[in-house]
């Protein structure tokens, strides 16, 4: 389940990033360093955007977008940040625009439906009654819709918090904002995923 | 420990809450816990939220993401080579000749095309005498003759002693 990163680099080791050297080679036209930093961001970033637009079919259009930008930026590239710091920048400005856009507006209707964007319940050998699923789902539905409900930059705190496991120097470097910043937005979004999802307890 | 609650620092708890919080920080906050209810409320219901998070799973990639990207990062790469290969170009400052050229022609047409300030007409050098009424000329050349003949008298005579 856990996505972990190693965020013990900070911005200014960036230059021992070796994420940042894949990219420093990309700059000078190497295509396999390029393959490989797909290869290690893909999920990461996809996940991060699927749970900020909450859309399967958008999230990877985004991802798509992330990587072509990080594949046109290569001749202009400096390892003045860490390279996920930067990655992350780039998809969250990408959903963030997403959101305002209204690109998944239809978002709201699509999760009372079962859509075929949502992940298969996790199966164990003994299977799950339909009651028990059913429950599962219905959970499921209300993390989700609690999420959604976030502002834009508290959704985007959380789940680089929860599911990247990101520092707050490292939060407040992809958002532009200060660290103290992003332990209210954390907070707050915190509190309110308790009190939306209190009668589930 | 002080109360994170009432200093305000509910970080300290929320890190508590997510397992982030390690070392000394981690022992002093649990012995806080023991005595401390609102904490241990607030730690609860963090964590239930945190549990609850674990739960949402995200879909795998689809399994021709790398295939699209590549293929846009294809077309974008060769949209260039096509347009560099249309010109007939290799190095960049020849490709910056044309359009130097046609941005010469744009401002010459501009410059040209710039309305100049309206000319006044020359006024007509006969205006002025046009302008004068007959009894005008009249009377100017009576006062020319009355000039004349007082001149005329003032003038020194030869006869005449001076006084």
């Amino acid at each position: 389940m856990m996505e972990r990163v190693n965020t013990n680099m900070g911005g200014a080791t960036a230059a021992l990033d070796y994420d940042a050297e894949l990219m420093l080679r990309v700059k000078d036209g190497d295509g396999a360093s390029f393959a490989q930093l797909l290869e290690k961001h893909r999920s990461p970033v996809v996940h991060f955007l699927y749970r900020m637009v909450q859309q399967q079919a958008v999230a990877e259009e985004l991802a798509q977008e992330v990587f072509l930008r990080v594949y046109r930026s290569r001749g202009t590239y400096e390892p003045t940040a860490k390279f996920t710091t930067w990655l992350f920048r780039i998809a969250t400005h990408l959903a963030l625009n997403a959101l305002r856009d209204g690109r998944n507006e239809r978002n709201q209707e699509r999760l009372d439906e079962r859509s075929d964007d949502m992940p298969a319940l996790q199966v164990e050998d003994r299977r799950p009654s339909v009651e028990q699923a059913m429950v599962h789902q219905a959970t499921l539905d209300e993390v989700r819709r609690a999420v959604a409900a976030l502002p834009g930059k508290q959704r985007a705190a959380v789940l680089m918090h929860k599911y990247r496991e990101m520092e707050y120097t490292q939060i407040a470097k992809v958002l532009n904002c200060s660290e103290s910043a992003v332990k209210s937005l954390l907070f707050r979004a915190y509190e309110t995923l308790r009190a939306r999802l209190a009668h589930m307890a | 420990m002080k109360c994170p609650l009432e200093t305000r620092e509910e970080r300290v708890l929320v890190a508590y809450s997510s397992r982030t919080l390690d070392g000394g920080d981690k022992e002093l906050l649990e012995a806080h816990l023991q005595s401390c209810s609102a904490c241990r409320e607030f730690v609860r219901g963090q964590r239930e939220v945190w549990e609850a998070l674990d739960g949402w799973e995200a879909a795998p990639v689809s399994a021709d993401f790398d295939r699209r990207l590549y293929a846009r990062m294809q077309r974008e790469v060769s949209w260039w080579q096509r347009m560099r290969g249309r010109m007939g170009l290799v190095p960049v400052y020849r490709a910056l000749l044309p359009v130097t050229t046609l941005a010469a022609l744009v401002l010459a047409a501009v410059l040209l095309e710039r309305p100049s300030p309206p000319r006044v007409p020359p006024q007509p050098v006969t205006a002025q005498v046009e302008g004068l009424q007959p009894d005008q000329v009249v009377h100017a050349l009576d006062e020319m003759e009355v000039l004349d003949q007082f001149n005329h008298m003032m003038k020194p005579d030869s006869s005449t002693p001076r006084m």
